[in-house]
This record gives structure tokens, C-alpha cells and sequence, in this order.
């Protein structure tokens, strides 16, 4: 089992993506720190507990999307066969 | 501090309830003070309630009540606490009865599509019952987690999916409850457990539904079953402006489309709010100004066929589709999305901790811009006087049964830095909820399609919504409720006991 190392749990540096947000990890965003500076402090989070937390939002929102039906059907699919029909 | 009940209620309350079910503690009684509603957190005291109690039976309840009848204690119905317009916040203190034991599926009817259950389960435990049998109850609110059927029937939800399935009055087939002096009745349409639609006497159904618990406590509830849903499909349009996205959402609700659960309209500040913190709204384009949304259930080869003419409705608008994962990803979250963040603005940007409070009302298709605007302005005053407050912005959903045209439940999501309360800045709070309520009579429509009307600010307005209508709930009240033991203080049913 391989052990908890500082350097592979440091987020990488943020980009700005816009107005007060930043991004570290693809397709997820955080508050600009530089906002979070007089009421909430933001902490630093760990590598493998940043991508828990994003790991579980999914499967939360798929686990209660299976509790209303079997199956989705996806409007992409359905204007691609409108675009097929004319 | 609201003054203990004597000892010897206490033990008479034991002697029903037994000592496992009887709590006079300060966490139990301190935790049932409030809902998610914004609360007066500085007078948090002026709400506890002098003894909680947990009965497990219909019985059980009748006599807690004909006790608070017999020493002119209140009763508060409270059920899953996630009620927005403090219907089970006590008052007056007095006993709670938080009916979350009475959580039982008591019968499942094949034959005639019903289950019978006690008033403390929970639509999402229900259902994961429900779906071994291929059955579900579509009654979905944002709270669908965390709401139990008594409140549901206490406040008369509504339902994300009400324009496909009906909302909670119309999912309630029967139900038990103890009158306020403590007799078990049942009430539905006429006298059959499962029936459905009947034109014997008064329909006391409605009555009982939706009162906030001054007029009793649902001991048990016979609930709609339809078909668990084969498919689901959900679509998201972008729009540069608020009047195109209007204009389709009118279009999609009158489509017809039988399989149709709801259609939504997010406004600018929506946007501009989830733009904020939401990961599927930060990488939108700036030109996306509003949003529609709408969503079906049903047999599969319906939804297809019901999808496709809203996607081709949708193609002649303005809109553009924003694809499969925001479309699928944010109606899945639509139980949390809105009501979790937990944080918002000062003016100068910076983050605070804020709790979410919604406004809603019942307006009319033609008078949502109107209102909009109104309400915006309401809220921006608010936010120049009180550094606590933040506009999260204004969506507006369809709010017929079984049908999608007509008016819309419309809401406007306010951040509130609780603990900067001070007695102006609530008292501003509540002025600007009377306005809020005042804009949606004006427009002709109600004070609220969903959450009850009984706090303080929107309450002043109901004599005014309901006119002679108010008069005739005074009389109801003071029949049932001769000692003003149920609910006492809420929808300003006092009243009815100050004109003897
Ligand atoms: C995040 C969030 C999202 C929400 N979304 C929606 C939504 O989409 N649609 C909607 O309709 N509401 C919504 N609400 C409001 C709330 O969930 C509903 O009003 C719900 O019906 C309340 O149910 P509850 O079990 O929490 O009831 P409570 O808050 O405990 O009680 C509600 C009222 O019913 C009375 N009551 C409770 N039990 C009984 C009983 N057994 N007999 C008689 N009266 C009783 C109480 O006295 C009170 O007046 C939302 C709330 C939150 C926090």
C-alpha cells in the first residue's frame, strides 16, 4: 500500500477561469481565495479528498437519478434523429 | 425560557407515550425550535417548545391531545422540520408532536394502486420500498429527501413533477387524522379509503390539507401509486434574454405533451448566481442569460415521442441546447442544487456564510417579467440597508396538476447572514416579505403555491388574499378547535377567539 506523501496530496497551482474563480483539477471549481479572506478562510484540501468529494457529488446525483426511472433518454440522441428527419 | 410543563403532565404525557417517547431535554427541544426558514436566532428562545413527544400510534396521539385540551397546552405538529413557512415552529411553546416514529408502510393495495402509511415516512425511503413492486409515489419536492408525508399533507407540497403526476393533494387518496379535540376521524373523497373521486358531502379532504396543523394530526395516509417511470428525459436551453426564454417556456407548457413533469425558467440573476459557484453555469458562454429547463416521465416509447415534439418546439425558439451533462447532470440535482451552498456575497464580494431562504408565490404566466422586476428591486433595497442579504436570483415553474399551462410557482432565492440578526434588520426582513407577497397579489396571483403563508410578514397578507374566505377559516378554526389547542399563533387563527 503506498503511504500518504505531501507532495502527491498539494494541489496543483489555481488558474483563474473567471471573475472570482479559479480551478486546479479539470472541470472543477473553486471560490478565488483572494474572496475568502475576511469571514471564511479557505483550507487547503488534500489531493485524494478533493477528488472524493467530486467522485461522490456523481455518484450521489446517480444514485438518486436511479431512484425515479430505469432508464434516460437523452436529448442529443432525439435531435439527432430530428436533424436526420428534416 | 419558556417555563417547564408541570411534573405532573410530564408524567401523564409518559403514561401515554411511554418514557422512550417523552423528551424535555435542552437538545430535543432546542433542535425542534426551528426550520431551514430564516429565524429569529437572537429570540431562538421564544420558540422551544416545554416537552417533545414521539407517540407511535394514532391513540397515542388522541390522547396527548385530549390532555392539552384538559390543561390548555398548545400541540405543534412537526414532521420532517423542512417546512419553509414555520408551520411547525411552536409559537407558544406547548407539547411537540413530531410524528417520525409513526414511519411505518402499513399496506400495500395491489388491486387498487394505493399504500397506506404512517404520516412519519419519507418519500425517498417510500419509494425504495416501492420500486420492488414496480411502483412509485410521485410526490417530488426539492425536499423529497428530507420531507415526511405529515408535512406533506400538513403544508399541501408541491411537486417538481406535479405537471405530469399532481401535487401532494392530489396524490393523497385518504388519510386518518386526530381532530383537535382529540376524535379519529378519516377523511377523503366521500367515505372509501381508495376512493378516488366522489360528490358524498362536503369534500373534507381539502380541508384538511394544507392547514399548517390547526386543525389536527395525520396519524395515517393512503397514498397514490403509478407505474415506477421507464424512462426519464431532461433538456436545458440557453437564451440571451429573459423575455425569449419566457416565450418558450409558455410554448413547451401548452405543448400538450402528456409525459411533460415540469418546465422551469431561470432569470438573469440565476444565472449570474450560479455563474458564481456552480461548476455547470461557470464555463457558460456570458451571452447565456437565462435558461429553460423541462423534464418527462413515463413508459419509454411516450417519452420519446413527447421529448421529440419538445425538442422541436424548442428548435423554433431562440434557445440553444446546452447538452447532455448539464441537462441530465443539474435536473439530478435539482433535490440540492438551489438550497446547499451554504455561502454567499457581501456587497464587497467577499464570502459569508449564508443560509438559503426562498420566497414563492403563485403568478400568473403573463406577470412574470412584471414581478421580476419588482421583486428584484425589493431584494436590492434590502441588500443597500443590511451588508447580510444576497440575490441568488428568481426561477419560475410550472404549477398546474397534470397539466403545464397556467400560472407558476416563482421563487426568489435570498442568502441571509443569520448571525448578523438584529431586531431592525429582521423587521426590514419582514417588511420586504410583505412586499414580495403584496407584488404577487397585485399580479393576481397567490401568496404561495408550495410553502403555506403563516410567518410573519406574508401572514398579515392572507385576510387580504382570501377575503370572506378568511372569515370562514376563523369559524372552522373555533369549531374544531374550541380551546385554540392546535397550532395556537398560526395564520393569525387567534383572531377567531378575540371576536367571542
Ligand atoms: C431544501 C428544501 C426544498 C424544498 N422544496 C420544496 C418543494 O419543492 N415543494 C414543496 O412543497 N416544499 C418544499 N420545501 C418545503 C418543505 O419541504 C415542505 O413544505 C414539506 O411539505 C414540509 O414537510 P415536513 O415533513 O418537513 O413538515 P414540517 O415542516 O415538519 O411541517 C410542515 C407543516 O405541517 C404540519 N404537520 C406536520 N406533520 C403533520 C401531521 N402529521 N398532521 C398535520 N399537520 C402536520 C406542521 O405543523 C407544519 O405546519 C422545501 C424545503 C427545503 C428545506
Amino acid at each position: 500500500m503506498l503511504g500518504f506523501r505531501l507532495s502527491a496530496q498539494t494541489p496543483p497551482p489555481a488558474r483563474p477561469v473567471t471573475d472570482g474563480v479559479v480551478s486546479r483539477f479539470e472541470h472543477t471549481y473553486e471560490v478565488d481565495p483572494a474572496l475568502m479572506t475576511e469571514h471564511v478562510r479557505q483550507q487547503q484540501i488534500p489531493n485524494w479528498d478533493f477528488r472524493r468529494i467530486v467522485d461522490s457529488r456523481w455518484e450521489h446525483l446517480h444514485w438518486m437519478r436511479d431512484h425515479f426511472a430505469d432508464q434516460v433518454i437523452a436529448a442529443s440522441e432525439l435531435l439527432a434523429e430530428l436533424e436526420a428527419e428534416g | 425560557m419558556a417555563i417547564a410543563l408541570e411534573g405532573s403532565v410530564v408524567d401523564e404525557l409518559i403514561a401515554i407515550c411511554g418514557p422512550e417517547g417523552v423528551f424535555t431535554g435542552r437538545s430535543a427541544l432546542f433542535n425542534r425550535a426551528r426550520v431551514p426558514a430564516p429565524f429569529p436566532a437572537h429570540r431562538w428562545e421564544d420558540h422551544i417548545p416545554q416537552a417533545v413527544v414521539l407517540p407511535t400510534s394514532a391513540e397515542q396521539v388522541s390522547e396527548v391531545v385530549k390532555l392539552a385540551n384538559r390543561h390548555g397546552i398548545p400541540v405543534v405538529p412537526r414532521a420532517g422540520g423542512t417546512g419553509l413557512t414555520d408551520g411547525a415552529v411552536p409559537l407558544n411553546h406547548g407539547i411537540l408532536v413530531d410524528v417520525k416514529l409513526m414511519n411505518r408502510i402499513i399496506e400495500i393495495d395491489h388491486g387498487n394502486r394505493t399504500v397506506t402509511v404512517g404520516p412519519g415516512i419519507n418519500m425517498l425511503k417510500l419509494n425504495e420500498e416501492l420500486r420492488r413492486h414496480g411502483y412509485f409515489y410521485p410526490d417530488d419536492p426539492a425536499s423529497y429527501p428530507c420531507s415526511l408525508v405529515g408535512g406533506r399533507i400538513g403544508t399541501s407540497g408541491w411537486s417538481l413533477i406535479g405537471a405530469r403526476y399532481g401535487h401532494t393533494r392530489d396524490l393523497v387518496v385518504s388519510f386518518e387524522i386526530v381532530l383537535p379535540t382529540g376524535e379519529i376521524i378519516r377523511v377523503g373523497d366521500g367515505g372509501g379509503r381508495s376512493t378516488r373521486k366522489s360528490s358524498s358531502g362536503f369534500q373534507l379532504k381539502h380541508l384538511f390539507i394544507g392547514h399548517q396543523g390547526t386543525l389536527g394530526i395525520v396519524t395515517e395516509a393512503t397514498l397514490e401509486l403509478a407505474p415506477r417511470p421507464e424512462a426519464e428525459f431532461s433538456a436545458f436551453f440557453s437564451f440571451s434574454d429573459y423575455m425569449g426564454a419566457h416565450r418558450l417556456t409558455g410554448d413547451l407548457s401548452r405543448s400538450g405533451v402528456a409525459t411533460l413533469g415540469g418546465v422551469v425558467l431561470f432569470d438573469e440573476m440565476k444565472i449570474a448566481y450560479l455563474r458564481r459557484d456552480d461548476e455547470a453555469y461557470i464555463p457558460q458562454d456570458e451571452s447565456v442569460r437565462a435558461v429553460v429547463a423541462c423534464a418527462s416521465y413515463g413508459n419509454a416509447d411516450e417519452v420519446r415521442a413527447g421529448a421529440k415534439r419538445l425538442l422541436r418546439i424548442a428548435r423554433a425558439s431562440d434557445g440553444s441546447y446546452m447538452g447532455d451533462e448539464i441537462s441530465q447532470g443539474d435536473w439530478w440535482s435539482r433535490h440540492d442544487r438551489y438550497a446547499t451552498p451554504q455561502h454567499g456575497r457581501t456587497r464587497d464580494g467577499q464570502v459569508a456564510l449564508m443560509s438559503w431562504h426562498c420566497e414563492d408565490a403563485a403568478i400568473p404566466y403573463t406577470e412574470l417579467p412584471a414581478v421580476r422586476e419588482k421583486w428584484h428591486a425589493i431584494a436590492s433595497d434590502l441588500i443597500q440597508r443590511f451588508d447580510m442579504f444576497d440575490d441568488w436570483g428568481m426561477f419560475a415553474y410550472t404549477n398546474g396538476a397534470h397539466k403545464a399551462w397556467g400560472d407558476y410557482l416563482t421563487e426568489i432565492d435570498i442568502g441571509i447572514w443569520e448571525s448578523r440578526w438584529t431586531d431592525e434588520s429582521w423587521a426590514a426582513w419582514v417588511d420586504a416579505k410583505r412586499e414580495i407577497g403584496r407584488v404577487a397579489l397585485e399580479h393576481g396571483g397567490s401568496l404561495t403555491a408550495c410553502h403555506g403563508s403563516c410567518r410573519a410578514g406574508e401572514v398579515d397578507l392572507v385576510p387580504v388574499e382570501l377575503g370572506g374566505g378568511f372569515e370562514v377559516m376563523k369559524k372552522i378554526k373555533r369549531a374544531l378547535d374550541p380551546n385554540n389547542i392546535m397550532n395556537r399563533g398560526k395564520y393569525l387563527l387567534d383572531q377567531a377567539y378575540e371576536e367571542e
